[in-house]
């Protein structure tokens, strides 16, 4: 009975320890690669994100140069849309056409429209 | 075993102890500066790196009828000083004061007076700009401000208006159209980086603001310039205190020109007077004299009170009417009716107002639009002065007939000959055709816009005919007469109020002159008011000679063919042509009137073809210069008139 009892509970006890034995090396290196690729996962959403970042300032830069670059030539265009509106000017055209040119406004039957 | 298991589980509990220190540690600091100094550490952080950007509004151009611009808008940079910040001030001031060409004690002055911040000059160009940049001082700043300029100068001056150093329009056109022309004003926080560099990541949105709308106006640069150099040239020769030229056309109530004199430049609008940036046009109503008389004459023949040849008996330049003796400048006996108009008497339109009563007259007074605004979309009008029939004493009917005890601005006046020149209609007269967006889009746009019929056509006609009379011999307007063209219009000469004694100023007088050309297809109605001439005061010798001019050009430039059958171009003297003429095949077709065939125009210089057309009111198209060495159709051709002829031309 006694032996039948410690060979019963050896019996007993064998199987019990034997799945923790025997499953118990492969279930912790399935949990080290799950832990592993987690980690390189949070890592590479990490850099993607520090990347978006780096990219987004880099675009930012570009965008102010460009709008900076876009400012200066509208205002260029517009000062040189003031200077010919300036050198065009009927006042100015007038005197220069004038004195320069010896022009002077057409005598009777010098302008001739037609009908 | 035993033993080392103990000591094992001692340093780990050690090391863990350790962390959980350490992480308590950094745990307490993180809620320190995270929670307890979130906020003061936060706005720290920000104002380094965070700067609020303001987006100055851009403001619309204003530009003619053919989009030539008459105002631009340009940022333009600020130099301000924080005299406490510069390290040098003796060298710096010294630098200003020579890039900016300012005076060097002046600038010292400013530097020194110990305010935290001076402006040293204000809109400066943008190569003074580099060189204040290259000064690199940290008490030396730079900031933009909108601008406006005016790249025609004094023209259209008082109509135009100005802007004030805020983008906001003072007055004229600047402030009627402001909300349309200004442009929104915004600002956005931005990133910036160590070095200060904008960094656009957030708040880009916010430097989107739209701009002003662009103004275009029914002016016409052109005749603008010419009604302005006309205008002052007669002020000159007659030593006139002040004028007003307004040309409109007559069918719209477009204006295509509007003088004042003194002229005003908005340019530099602190240096002028407020006399100068006045609108007179609108802004000063003036008792119109004899140019009021179509008024009276338009609501007579329109009420059937008197006809075109009913006899007056002008009293030989005499007559005695309710206490008062009325005057004509020349004595005539009996006129009829379209003659008193043509010399412009006095007792004939007494006469006339008494025979038509001041119920009816009043009547069509109201109706032109006297005593009431016109509604033009300037700020500043004034609605001229006009007393109710009612309360007229019994002279008031005949002072009221040849435009004496009532005020009206010369707006009121041109836009009354408009409706005569129109065929009856009175309409608002304007200046902005259309405001447009910065994408194309109209903001708004203007229409002509009638304002009531004042009378029928017929009545129209008839007074532009009698109006007619006025610039032919015999009438007072003979100066205003155009080669080629039927002017109808009416001279003015009006004494001025007396403001201190009371009554009429001996010597003060306004010459005006109103009329519309051509008189039967009237394109243009213009007026010319001469304020107070000292050599000569009459309408007729002051006013309507200014009026030729100004409508002579003005009809050339508007490409208006000269109407009149008989009238021929004179002669222009030949000169020595450098280009060999083609000869001329003489292939047995007479062209002329009559011929079914195409006119022959081969050989014929570009002046003897364009000739030859007009005379015969033949349609052509030119190309090229010298002489016409093709024509299409080929001379003798099967050809319609309405076709036209292309001809083209070799020198």
């Amino acid at each position: 009975m006694g032996t039948g009892t410690a060979a019963s509970q050896r019996v007993l006890r064998t199987p019990r320890r034997q799945p923790a034995g025997a499953s118990g090396r492969p279930l912790r290196w399935r949990q080290v690669t799950a832990i592993v690729l987690l980690a390189v996962g949070l890592v590479g959403v990490a850099l993607l994100h520090v990347w978006l970042r780096l990219q987004v300032v880099h675009m930012g830069y570009v965008l102010a140069t460009t709008s900076k670059l876009q400012n200066q030539l509208q205002q260029e265009n517009l000062e040189l849309k003031l200077e010919l509106a300036t050198l065009t000017s009927p006042d100015r055209l007038e005197a220069l056409s004038r004195s320069r040119l010896g022009l002077r406004s057409p005598e009777k039957g010098q302008v001739i429209i037609l009908p | 075993m035993k033993r080392s298991y103990r000591g094992n589980r001692l340093r780990l509990g050690l090391a863990k102890a350790l962390f959980l220190a350490l992480f308590v540690v950094v745990g307490g600091r993180a809620f320190q500066l995270q929670v307890l100094q979130g906020d003061k550490l936060k706005r720290l952080g920000e104002r380094q790196h965070l700067k609020e950007w303001i987006v100055l509004p851009k403001r619309g151009s204003v530009m003619d009828r053919a989009g030539e611009p008459l105002a631009l808008s340009m940022e333009a940079q600020s130099v301000y000083a924080r005299p406490h910040r510069i390290q040098d001030p003796a060298s710096i001031s010294q630098a200003l004061a020579k890039i900016l060409n300012l005076n060097l004690g002046e600038v010292k002055q400013k530097i020194a007076s110990g305010k935290p911040f001076v402006w040293i000059k204000r809109q400066i160009g943008p190569q003074e700009a580099a060189q204040i940049q290259r000064l690199n001082d940290d008490g030396i700043g730079m900031f933009y401000e909108p601008n406006r300029y005016y790249p025609q100068g004094q023209l259209a001056g008082q109509v135009l208006g100005l802007v004030g150093r805020d983008s906001e329009g003072l007055e004229g056109l600047e402030l009627r159209y402001n909300e349309y022309v200004r442009g929104e004003t915004g600002s956005s926080v931005i990133e910036r980086d160590a070095l200060g560099r904008r960094v656009m990541v957030q708040g880009v949105e916010g430097l989107q603001m739209p701009p002003g709308g662009d103004m275009h106006l029914t002016l016409d640069t052109s005749i603008q310039h010419l009604a302005e150099r006309e205008l002052e040239a007669t002020i000159n020769r007659y030593r006139a205190k002040a004028g007003v030229v307004i040309v409109v056309e007559p069918f719209t109530g477009q204006v295509l020109a509007l003088a004042n004199y003194p002229s005003f430049n908005p340019n530099n609008f602190s240096k002028q007077s407020a006399q100068q940036r006045r609108n007179r046009a609108v802004t000063d109503s003036f008792e119109p004299g004899s140019t009021f008389k179509t008024i009276l004459a338009a609501a007579a023949l329109e009420e059937g009170a008197v006809g075109k040849d009913d006899l007056f008996y002008c009293e030989m330049g005499k007559y005695p009417y309710a206490g008062k003796i009325i005057h004509d400048t020349h004595a005539y006996g009996w006129l009829p009716f379209s003659k008193i108009l043509q010399v412009s008497s006095n007792i004939g339109f007494t006469k006339v107002a008494e025979k038509l009563k001041k119920e009816r007259y009043f009547k069509y007074i109201e109706k032109f639009g006297f005593g009431q605004p016109t509604g033009i979309d300037v700020p500043g009008e004034v609605p001229g002065l006009l007393r109710k029939a009612e309360s007229w004493a019994a002279i008031d009917l005949a002072t009221h007939a040849f435009g004496q005890g009532i005020s009206a601005t010369p707006m009121q006046m041109v836009m009354a000959y408009a409706a005569i020149a129109n065929g009856g209609f009175l309409m608002r007269p304007y200046l902005v055709h259309r405001v447009v967006g910065s994408k194309g889009e109209v903001l708004l746009e203007n229409q002509p816009q009638l304002v009531r019929r004042v009378v029928s056509e017929k009545t129209a006609r008839l007074l532009a005919s009698m109006l007619k009379e006025v610039t032919h011999e015999g009438g007072t307007g003979t100066m205003a007469r155009v080669e080629g063209f039927e002017v109808a219009g009416k001279t003015g000469t009006a004494q001025k109020a007396d403001l201190i004694h009371g009554g009429y100023a001996a010597n003060k007088r306004v010459g005006s002159f109103v009329g519309f050309v051509p008189a039967e297809d009237p394109k243009l109605v213009a007026l010319v008011l001469v304020d107070e001439p000292e050599v000569n005061v009459y309408g007729g010798v002051v006013a309507a000679p200014v009026f030729r001019n100004i409508v002579q050009g003005a009809l050339r430039h508007l490409a208006v063919a000269p109407q009149k059958a008989e009238w021929v171009p004179a002669p222009v003297g030949e000169t020595e042509s450098p280009l060999r003429r083609p000869p001329r095949k003489d292939n047995g077709i007479t062209a002329g009137n009559g011929s079914d065939g195409v006119p022959d125009f081969v050989g014929l210089s570009l002046r003897e073809a364009v000739e030859k057309a007009r005379a015969m009111r033949v349609k052509v198209k030119m190309r090229g210069n010298g002489y016409v060495v093709r024509q299409s159709p080929a001379p003798g051709g099967r050809w319609s008139e309405e076709d036209g002829l292309v001809l083209n031309l070799q020198g």
